[in-house]
């Protein structure tokens, strides 16, 4: 493991809402070959809008290795978590402060998953433009959460 | 690979170079707009992944925020689609293109 950079302080009962998340987002990439979701292809946009083939040519040959290394992104956030990913089994305190020491890489491992994650979300909520925010549709609880979460690991990381 | 070829001092002694011509065959990568990546994100990965200075980083981010996109990297076409992949990798909208001028 590298060096630790950043120390995340986050409740038990966020960790286990996160595994969960991250859980379904690395079910989600293992599921992903036959490649008609379209959050799946939010992660993999056209390199060349306006060459179709040249498009589908980048995507040939470097789709499977981006999925590979989310899936190891989603792995090694499930990890510094203590978690397997698997359905969020409740144990001890849930309002207890859990720390999360990342070195840079499990850090890089974080800040690409969050962000995928929301790009996922923001593809199912339908997210479009700036504008597109209904507060009282709880998903976008989630998504705002995840935001949250990014950002405080960006100032964390940008701290000099 | 290409061998080297031997220069030919005494004929080109006299020429010289334009420093400022372009390469004849320029790319750009280029990093589009999206409503869902942060800011604080899109600075971070520029001034992490190109090493840009922290005020390059945050002018590129609103060049992409406000004009809907802004060119990141100019050079071969196989360097801008490494830089291409990389962006996808971090969830950025990124393509690649021509260098239009």
């Amino acid at each position: 493991m590298s060096e630790r950079i950043v120390v995340l302080e986050i409740s038990g009962l966020e960790a286990l809402h996160l595994a969960g998340i991250v859980g379904q987002f690395r079910d989600l990439l293992a599921d992903s070959r036959t490649g008609d979701d379209p959050a799946v292809s939010r992660l993999m946009p056209d390199a060349y809008p306006d060459d179709q083939a040249a498009s589908r040519e980048f995507r040939r040959l470097t789709g499977g290795d981006l999925i590979e290394r989310r899936s190891q992104d989603a792995a090694t956030v499930l990890q510094t978590l203590g978690a397997d990913g698997g359905e969020p089994t409740p144990e001890g305190d849930p309002d207890a402060t859990i720390a999360v020491a990342l070195g840079e890489n499990e850090a890089l491992a974080w800040m690409r998953t969050l962000s995928a994650v929301r790009l996922v979300l923001a593809t199912r909520l339908g997210i479009q433009t700036d504008d597109d925010h209904r507060p009282d549709d709880p998903r976008f609880g989630v998504y705002d959460w995840i935001g949250y979460r990014l950002d405080g690991l960006m100032a964390a990381l940008d701290r000099p | 690979m290409a061998g080297l070829a031997s220069p030919d001092i005494d004929a080109d002694a006299d020429q010289e170079l334009d420093l400022s011509a372009r390469p004849p065959s320029s790319w750009q990568t280029v990093v589009w707009n999206d409503p869902v990546n942060l800011m604080s994100y899109v600075t971070h990965v520029f001034r992490t992944y190109f090493g840009f200075d922290a005020p390059t980083a945050h002018r590129l981010m609103l060049a992409v925020h406000h004009d809907g996109h802004a060119v990141v990297a100019r050079g071969p076409r196989e360097v801008m689609e490494a830089h291409t992949q990389a962006m996808h990798d971090f969830g950025l909208w990124a393509t690649v293109r021509k260098d239009p001028s």
